[in-house]
């Protein structure tokens, strides 16, 4: 069942009758706001993209290209950095994002005229990240990978006071190379989370968090607040793209002992609020009641309401796939499913 | 070379090059060490942070007569009173007035990464080689109690069949998996612990050290399982094998020549 088409033009993700709805939306909007100072603007609704990829093969190197074009993402002359999921030595597994989509997205933004791409991670538990990338297939898969690499929890750092301090963290010390971007893509894996419920593009940036200041694990995180310091993260990265593999996820008692679950889909955007809302609502998740979700989402740039989200592509009942829970978790699922 | 200095890898260099006999670039890696102590006598990751950290056992690992008078001692000192949050006086108070009992892994404080989260089993192995090294200069030492508990806090954290991981054995009713390098930390750290766990332990090391194919576990492997006796004589270090970074490389350099020399490390 596909309520929205996923629209392979390469200058627009959007089909006709949505490019009407967005058009009636934004006019709307220029009318109102000249009615008085008491009536309201209405907020443009963030654009979601639901795309079908069964398996992790040569296709996905033209889907994430055409996903990134219908974004209308213009990264000429731009500096990109990616950012996947690496936990565990465990290639086997589900717990990292496969590395042939994480390059595919790499080819993608040089082929969209980037000045530089980097792929840049910090994990949290393990102090060899080289070795963990390399475990991971990465070494194999992406050619000159150490070159294009920047290991996150060694980079150069920068104390960055909060804008909107959500967590008990007054400053954080973040890494040079995330800070510089014009544009952090965050690509995590689809997974549930036995701390916060389903870990996507925004509990990635933890991986952002360096190791060589805050230790592994970054510990420091937790006792500030988990959902609170996902918030200060996403505050301090405004500039964003999330594209998550949910090809293959993780669920039951993820982020690294859960069970591989084969979604089929990438869900990307530009507001990782609305990706992950979209992603909950594709596991049977309520986004309502996750944490951070809670936190960040402030109705002007960032949404987690269906109404707020302008989704395209595959409507999320198409793809839904129930994601187990544990049981302490039981209370997020979504009550429709 | 790009960035800044960080305390880490420095420490590990300067160690290395102590070792090897390169005395000007020891010179110069300590000259930087001794400028980067904190007011409170600890060592931030870099000059930039303003807090001490886990560092400062590693730089407490450095030979005394290498630090500026008095460093050393500051240094056991800041060591001494730092604790994981869950065994501070106040959080405990929190959890009794809550109701809320001691879980048997937390009866023993450790150390942290960063002062005001909680004990890990990377910074408690090395705070305890760092009082271990203390204690054999002053045998009288107060770090005695503290290094016991440490130890104790090690053993209450290994992993069920043995070894460790970052630290959490278990969460919500799933047994976690032991990593190498965490392993043979660990081991390094228990030296002259003769009990049933330490010969589980031994055995993951043992296990690890024919599998693993990373530089850093590899070198924290030949540590903790040298440090029991356990390390075997025909042990070769695969030849693919490759040093990434300066602490592995300096780390590789370190534990080659004290098993060529049969020195022990860090006395």
């Amino acid at each position: 069942m596909k309520r929205k088409s996923y629209s392979p033009h390469p200058q627009s993700g959007l089909n006709r009758r949505e490019w009407m709805a967005v058009s009636a939306g934004a006019a709307a909007a220029v009318s109102l706001s000249g009615c008085g100072n008491t009536t309201p603007v209405p907020i443009p609704p963030s654009a979601v993209l639901i795309v079908r990829a069964p398996a992790y093969d040569q296709s996905l190197y033209d889907t994430v290209r055409q996903i990134l074009l219908s974004h209308r993402l213009d990264v000429r002359g731009r500096n990109i950095v990616i950012k996947p999921n690496l936990v565990e030595f465990e290639p086997e597994s589900s717990i990292n994002t496969h590395p042939i989509l994480v390059h595919a997205a790499y080819e993608a933004f040089r082929a969209m005229g980037a000045a530089t791409v980097r792929i840049a991670e910090g994990p949290g538990h393990r102090r060899n990240t080289l070795d963990l990338a390399d475990a991971a297939g990465y070494f194999k898969t992406v050619p000159r990978f150490e070159d294009i690499f920047t290991d996150l929890n060694l980079d150069d750092v920068t104390r960055v006071l909060p804008k909107r301090q959500f967590s008990r963290l007054q400053k954080m010390y973040l890494p040079n190379t995330a800070l510089g971007a014009d544009l952090l893509v965050s690509m995590p894996k689809m997974k549930t989370h036995h701390w916060v419920g389903a870990t996507l593009s925004m509990k990635n940036l933890f991986g952002v968090v360096p190791s060589a200041v805050y230790g592994w694990p970054k510990n420091v995180l937790h006792w500030a607040g988990i959902d609170e310091s996902i918030a200060d993260l996403h505050a301090a990265f405004p500039r964003q793209f999330a594209l998550v593999d949910g090809i293959v996820g993780m669920e039951g008692n993820g982020p690294i002992q859960g069970v591989p679950k084969h979604a089929g889909v990438l869900v990307a955007g530009r507001d990782p609020v609305a990706v992950d809302a979209t992603c909950c609502r594709i596991m049977c998740i309520d986004p309502l009641k996750i944490g951070y979700l809670q936190l960040t989402a402030d109705g002007k740039t960032s949404h987690m309401t269906e109404r707020n989200i302008l989704q395209t592509g595959e409507s999320i009942a198409a793809v839904a796939t129930p994601f187990a829970l544990i049981p302490e978790f039981q209370r997020v699922r979504l009550e429709r499913s | 070379m790009r960035g800044g200095s960080w305390t880490e890898p420095t420490v590990y260099a300067v160690m290395a090059a102590l070792r090897s006999g390169e005395r000007e670039a020891a010179r110069r890696g300590l000259q930087w060490i001794v400028k980067a102590q904190r007011p409170d006598g600890g060592w931030a990751p870099r000059p930039e942070v303003d807090q001490s950290t886990w560092v400062t056992a590693l730089v407490a690992l450095l030979p005394e007569e290498h630090l500026k008078a008095g460093q050393h001692r500051q240094a056991i000192a800041w060591l001494m009173g730092t604790t994981g949050n869950e065994s501070t006086p106040v959080y405990r108070l929190r959890e009794w007035l809550l109701g809320n009992a001691i879980p048997p892994d937390q009866q023993f404080p450790g150390w942290p990464w960063v002062p005001g989260a909680a004990a890990w089993v990377g910074p408690t192995a090395l705070a305890i080689l760092a009082l271990d090294q203390e204690l054999r200069r002053n045998p009288q030492s107060k770090a005695r109690r503290r290094w016991d508990e440490g130890r104790r806090f090690l053993l209450a954290r290994m992993c069920q069949g043995g070894g460790w991981n970052h630290g959490s054995s278990h969460a919500l009713g799933y047994e976690s998996r032991p990593y190498p390098e965490t392993t043979g930390m660990a081991l390094a750290a228990l030296r002259g612990v003769n009990a049933p766990p330490v010969y589980e332990a031994l055995a993951v090391a043992r296990r690890f050290l024919k599998e693993c194919r990373s530089a850093d576990a590899l070198n924290w492997l030949r540590l903790g399982l040298r440090a029991h006796g356990q390390m075997p004589s025909d042990y070769c270090p695969p030849p693919d094998i490759a040093c990434r970074t300066v602490p592995e490389t300096s780390l590789d350099v370190l534990v080659s020549s004290a098993e060529a020399s049969r020195e022990s490390l860090w006395t």
